[in-house]
């Protein structure tokens, strides 16, 4: 059951001792509220370091130098006038990417050659959670063999999906292929996550909340310099593969889930669909004094969905430099979650992504009154 | 003999008078007022349709004793604005016989280099009739028929049409809404039919007399009270005096200034121009819907919680809004600090400073708008760097601030009207952004109004709600907008009957604007009026014949 904060404030007040408008003392009584948030940013959680320490053999390969690589000689000194130039983007983007023997697409068909093993992320340090409870990453029920990642607080942690990706160079931070989407899902709303913390009785420290993930179907409304605004409105995507819901407690204003199997809505760079995390967490400092939620959300990804993510923005391939061979063969050796029955191999990345949100109202058209009963989430999260 | 058996009942009627007790005036002289944005639009949408555009903005209206109605009777036309006019009745004019418009507009096609002067005739008497309110002379007739003839020489008779509407649409006639006075037949002065008849009309519609309200004034119906009364409830009923309604309370609250409120985007970031144009169009759909949709007592206005919002709307109160797009009804939940219009991010924004809110701007429009008080100006002298400084950190609060400036005797006495009132809304900041503290000092959001003391601005509303000042307000505002003038001195008693009864009514605003369209009051000529234009009282004798 939800309330309206600023009423049960101002009628304490007003009906006290006449000293007006006041955020303090929410009765003990005080039913329990809710708190939105709209996910306004996020990127996958990479440790990089200024000069690249956790890629000791470079930045992954791109595949259009594993392309000139194997042109036979004549090929290759035509395109490159004699090592003179580069290839033209042209030819860059059009004949790499169908580099097959037999002129196939070599990211809708990564088996069909054989490239030289992916320079991946060979540091030790990660952000992630520890989703299969080890401190060594050995197999478990739930999980196959893998190395794990210590995080700089010193948390064993899994995040087979930075692994992979971390050396490549348009996946670095504020690189295109992080960047660039997190823009488009600001600039379209689409790809937009809203959260729902119900249940609270306090802001602060409570032992049980729950908490619900939501697609958003509106756009983000901004100020005239283009900042998010808080405390908008956005009603939720009714697609039922939407709103898991996942129990949590927050303590000292950071909220943390247990684990759950949730689907976020994914947009960028393109492509529209949507994530698969199992055994997701989220950990997240709400709002406070004027500054936005941020935290940290991770889980298992399914391997084919992401994968099906990665080989369609194969036309980002040039300019951000990465084999799809490569990265699939890879992919399918780090694969660190969910063991398939039949044939023991994993079937899904352990991933985190750094998230940013701000207060919003979260609204269900189907059932207007229980977030008009709603309070502004910037004064509760406040309180 | 129908027509002169009403006419026997009409002027019967007329002589016994207005509504009962109706407190005779003098009235005052005829005289002219300008049209304004909004009434050139409707106009040239109803007699040409609602797809013709008018671009561009029109020179700003003064506003004279709280209303830009009034400052209409007092402005000159500039060679500037006349230019700007005209180069509009072109615009318009090309408008009405290009080929998506003419079909419905002009009623014949002569052949190419011919000349339809029947046609053009006709096509005059039907557009003249509602551009000038009243009918056109045969020399008005003959005047346009004959220019159009003659640009058709030189080009098309559609170019002869355009140049004959363009004339309409720059004469004194249409630009002017004129008070043209006729001798009764006790050699008594009084308004034509026909002037009542756009009095009328812009005062519930905002717009000209339409067919139905000029064929009355032809048939000399609007002489009488029993006449007139038809008339007004005819219009009232109408979906068209939301306009009406829309433009007085436009005024009467200055929201035009939406159009040009500059807020410190870094202080209020979610205070741009479409929450600007939004909280203006807020307070009128929460006027329109209590006073015409729900029927309700005026009062209620300062006190009620029921409004409309929008998706970003909600974001400057801090609520939520079900529909992405558009307008949803919202009602304010119980004790929330939005109550009523004056609580309204609107009218707070417009009284506010671009970053910080005003105790005085506030309280002085309150008593301005809301109470038609007048509140001196500040002496020239007056020193505003205490009260402007809110970063001051020896006066955290604008309470502190006002304070501190007030205390000097000769800002004391202005101040008393009016801080005690704006420090009671200091809980919503210059976006009327709701707020318990201000440099990390709690608010105190206690005032004063007349003697009721209140400790919050949801009791600010009731103390309003309970003002007698309110009511009498609106209704001289009301008579104001409609005469285009503020009640004289003399008119004392006849305000203070509207008053009683818009009280007897439950305060309910449709039986006021009634009351003041059928009262003698509203058409009284005064002495000093010009003398009568015998052609024109002629002429419509003629017509009305």
């Amino acid at each position: 059951m939800n309330i309206h904060l600023r009423s049960v404030l101002i009628a304490t007040c007003a009906i006290g001792m006449g000293a007006g408008l006041s955020s303090s003392a929410i009765s003990a009584s005080a039913p329990k509220r809710t708190i939105g948030l709209v996910v306004t940013s996020w990127f996958s959680a990479k440790y990089n370091t200024p000069h690249w320490e956790e890629c000791p053999e470079g930045a992954a390969l791109g595949n259009d130098e594993l392309w000139i690589k194997n042109l036979p000689q004549a090929q290759r000194i035509k395109a490159t006038a004699g090592g003179a130039v580069q290839p033209v983007d042209g030819e860059r983007k059009t004949q790499a990417v169908v580099r097959g023997p037999k002129g196939e697409d070599v990211c809708w068909n990564p088996e069909v050659v054989k490239d030289p093993p992916m320079r991946i992320v060979r540091g030790k340090t990660g952000y992630g959670f520890n989703l299969d409870g080890t401190d060594d990453g050995r197999a478990t029920p739930k999980s196959c063999k893998h190395d794990k990642f210590t995080s700089p607080e010193g948390v064993k942690v899994d995040n087979q999906l930075y692994r992979l990706l971390g050396c490549i160079l348009g996946m670095r931070n504020d690189a295109y292929l992080e960047g660039h989407p997190n823009q488009e899902r600001q600039d379209s709303g689409k790809g937009t996550i809203l959260i729902e913390i119900s249940d609270v009785d306090d802001a602060k420290n409570d032992d049980a909340v729950q908490v619900a993930f939501y697609g958003s179907i509106d756009t983000l409304p901004k100020d005239s310099t283009g900042k998010i605004l808080a405390n908008a409105s956005y009603r939720i995507n009714d697609n039922p593969i939407y709103g898991t819901k996942a129990r949590g407690k927050i303590v000292d204003g950071v909220l943390a889930t247990d684990a759950a199997d949730v689907r976020l809505p994914m947009y960028g760079n393109n492509y529209t669909g949507d994530i698969p995390l199992k055994d997701m967490r989220l950990n997240l400092t709400l709002p406070r004094e004027g500054k936005p939620a941020n935290g940290l959300m991770g889980g298992y990804y399914d391997f084919a969905k992401w994968w099906d993510y990665f080989q369609k923005i194969e036309f980002l391939l040039v300019s951000n430099q990465w084999s799809c061979p490569q990265v699939y063969v890879a992919a399918k050796e780090l694969r660190d979650g969910y063991p398939d029955p039949q044939t023991g191999e994993c079937t899904a990345l352990s991933t985190a992504m750094t998230i940013e949100a701000l207060p919003a109202f979260v609204i269900h058209p189907d059932k207007p009154n229980r977030v008009a009963a709603n309070d502004s989430p910037t004064r509760l999260a406040a309180k | 003999m129908l027509r002169h058996l009403v006419s026997i009942v009409a002027i019967s009627v007329a002589l016994i008078g207005c509504g009962p007790g109706e407190p005779k005036t003098a009235g005052a002289p005829a005289g002219f007022r300008q049209l304004s944005e909004a009434q050139y639009r409707n106009i040239v949408a109803d007699v040409f349709g609602p797809d013709i555009q008018i671009a561009g903005a029109f020179a700003p209206i003064p506003r004279t004793d709280g209303l830009m109605a009034v400052g209409s009777g007092r402005v000159a036309v500039t060679p500037s604005a006349f230019e700007r006019y005209e180069k509009l009745a072109r615009f318009v004019a090309a408008q009405v016989v290009n080929a998506d418009n003419r079909p419905m507009l002009v009623p014949c096609a002569p052949a190419q280099g011919a000349v339809d002067e029947a046609c053009a005739r006709a096509f005059y008497a039907k557009t003249g009739r509602l551009l000038y309110r009243r009918p056109l002379t045969d020399a008005e007739r003959d005047h346009l028929v004959a220019l159009t003839s003659q640009v058709a020489k030189a080009g098309t008779f559609d170019d002869g049409l355009a140049a004959g509407v363009s004339a309409m649409l720059v004469a004194p006639d249409f630009l002017l809404i004129g008070d043209v006075i006729e001798t009764d037949k006790s050699g008594a002065q009084r308004m034509t039919d026909y002037s009542k008849a756009s009095r009328l009309s812009f005062f519930l519609w905002n717009a000209g007399p339409d067919d139905a309200l000029l064929t009355a004034a032809e048939k000399g119906e609007l002489a009488s009270h029993a006449g007139l009364t038809k008339q007004a409830e005819r219009m009232l009923q109408s979906p068209r005096v939301e306009a009406g309604v829309r433009a007085l309370f436009s005024d009467m609250l200055m929201l035009e200034g939406a159009a040009t409120l500059q807020k410190d985007p870094v202080i209020y970031p979610a205070f741009g121009m479409a929450a600007s144009f939004d909280a203006s169009e807020q307070t009128l759909r929460t006027i329109v819907d209590l006073m015409l949709t729900r029927d309700g007592n005026y009062r209620d206005l300062f006190t009620t919680r029921q409004t409309f919002l929008t998706r970003t709307l909600g974001v400057i109160y801090e609520v939520p809004v079900q529909k992405s797009l558009g307008w949803v009804p919202y009602t304010f939940p119980e004790n929330d600090p939005h109550v009523g219009i004056q609580s309204y991010a609107s009218l707070l924004a417009l009284n506010s400073h671009p970053g910080r809110s005003s105790v005085t701007l506030r309280g002085k429009a309150v008593r301005e708008l809301l109470l038609c008080q007048k509140v001196p100006d500040p002496p020239a002298n007056v020193d505003f760097t205490l009260v402007s400084d809110s970063a001051n950190p020896d006066f955290k609060t604008a309470r502190q601030r006002v304070s501190a400036h007030s205390s000097d005797p000769s800002c004391a006495g202005c101040h008393k009207l009016m801080d005690p009132i704006g420090l009671s809304l200091e809980n919503f900041d210059g976006a009327g952004q709701f707020r318990t503290v201000e440099n990390g000092v709690t608010i105190d959001p206690s005032g004063e109004l007349d003697g009721v003391a209140f400790q919050n601005p949801i009791q600010l509303g009731k103390a309003l709600h309970d003002n007698t000042s309110a009511t009498q307000c609106v209704v001289s505002r009301a008579f104001a907008y409609a005469a285009g003038r503020a009640p004289a001195r003399d008119e004392r008693q006849y305000v203070d009957y509207l008053h009683k009864r818009f009280a007897d009514n439950g305060y309910r605003l449709k039986e006021l604007l009634k009351d003041i369209a059928t009262s003698d009051g509203l058409y009284a000529v005064g002495p000093g009026s010009p003398a009568t234009r015998p052609q024109a009282a002629a002429d419509a004798a003629k017509e009305r014949s």
